[in-house]
């Protein structure tokens, strides 16, 4: 199977990668793992109390080339988006932007659960009302 | 995955189907009792019945290599050139779910793999495997520790230095390994026992899903060994 030409120049060169501060009251993360491949993915986001607005975002995949593009792809979106903006982000739009194939569906899930794990995280250090467990994505593959 | 789909009937067998030649109820699996002619897989039929095997976890595999031997000759499409169109193409496709079959059921993971996707819990892509977030803490922080290996070699680290971290990594992966693979087979005898012994629906179920779940926990492990295996051949 080949990469699309954008997964392997995400690949190649990832964005964002590294880490916040996991006890900052205004860092969400999100670990996930998807185990049918064994890929586990953190994506952590520092966001705005005042504006909601995600200021900085970060990742670390140990996975495949399309787990590690379609988290890379997620922190370049997040960034500059406000909490709802960045919810809104289907894994439909990732699997779209990469070209993904069928196969690697599960890895556009895996960012989206990562997203909303993270904000989810983010939700409850701030005490806010709206926090609630994230809702596992769902595999649409159209 | 070329064999249907279709599932088991209550009983757990195949549905029988009219022999395609003579009419006769065709009761074997492969060629009609009647007739002696190639059949199409039954419907219903998995790699199990393929081999005239229970749905059990536990197999000779001995017995197993004899026995696709016996059909890998018996189904050949040497044995057909001079058949019709219809049984070629069947003895074609029937030698290629063959060796689908025996590849399947030969190693023990694959096998619990294949149990578990016929009984639904995993198809591919759609059912989504959700892992305990301990785990997930446990090897992405066992993940980091060998990308700092990684890192501190690209960096020009002292490779002898890096040698005895590497080496206590993979013997603790190696060790995870074993024990999650001792888990699985205690199930699978688990398993294996419920059908002898006739268990409810519930039972089988509840040991299905514990097989899923160390299946899951394994394909984690499974990938650090092999990413610390690859650290240590180049180091």
């Amino acid at each position: 199977m080949a990469y699309s030409d954008k997964v392997i120049e995400h690949y190649n060169n990832p964005r964002n990668v590294g880490s916040l501060d996991k006890k900052d009251p205004n860092v969400g993360t999100g670990l996930v793992g998807a185990p049918e491949c064994g890929d586990v993915m953190k994506l952590q986001m520092k966001v705005n109390p005042d504006t909601r607005i995600i200021e900085e975002a970060k990742f670390k995949t140990f996975g495949c080339g399309s787990a590690i593009a379609s988290s890379s792809l997620a922190t370049e979106w997040v960034k500059g988006k406000t909490v709802e903006e960045a919810l809104a982000i289907k894994n439909t739009d990732i699997v779209r932007e990469l070209s993904l194939p069928p196969v690697k569906i599960h890895c556009s899930v895996l960012a989206e659960d990562a997203i909303k794990a993270a904000l989810s995280d983010w939700k409850k250090k701030q005490g806010d009302a709206e926090a609630k467990p994230a809702e596992p994505a769902t595999a649409a593959s159209h | 995955m070329s064999v249907t789909q279709t599932q088991r009937d209550e009983t757990g067998r195949a549905a029988a189907t009219k022999c395609w030649n003579c009419q006769a109820p065709a009761a074997a699996t492969h060629f009609c009792a009647a007739c002696g002619k190639i059949q199409p897989l039954p419907e219903g039929a998995d790699y199990f019945v393929f081999f005239g095997l229970p749905e059990k976890l536990s197999l000779d595999s001995t017995q197993l290599e004899a026995q696709f031997h016996k059909l890998s000759w018996k189904l050949h499409p040497d044995n057909f050139v001079r058949a019709g169109d219809f049984e070629r193409d069947l003895s074609l496709n029937r030698s290629s779910e063959l060796n689908d079959a025996y590849r399947t059921l030969r190693e023990p993971i694959s096998r619990v793999e294949y149990l578990l996707l016929r009984r639904g819990l995993r198809k591919e892509g759609t059912t989504k495997q959700q892992a305990p977030p301990e785990l997930l803490e446990e090897v992405f922080e066992l993940n980091e520790s060998l990308d700092q290996l990684r890192e501190a070699r690209a960096e020009g680290a002292d490779l002898a230095a890096l040698r005895e971290p590497l080496d206590a990594a993979q013997k603790n992966f190696r060790q995870k390994l074993e024990e999650v693979d001792a888990e699985l087979a205690g199930i699978a005898r688990e398993w294996d026992f419920a059908l002898d012994t006739a268990a409810d629906e519930a039972k089988k179920q509840t040991l299905l899903a514990r097989m899923n779940e160390v299946l899951n926990r394994r394909s984690y492990i499974r990938n650090l060994v092999a990413g610390v295996q690859k650290e240590l051949a180049e180091a």
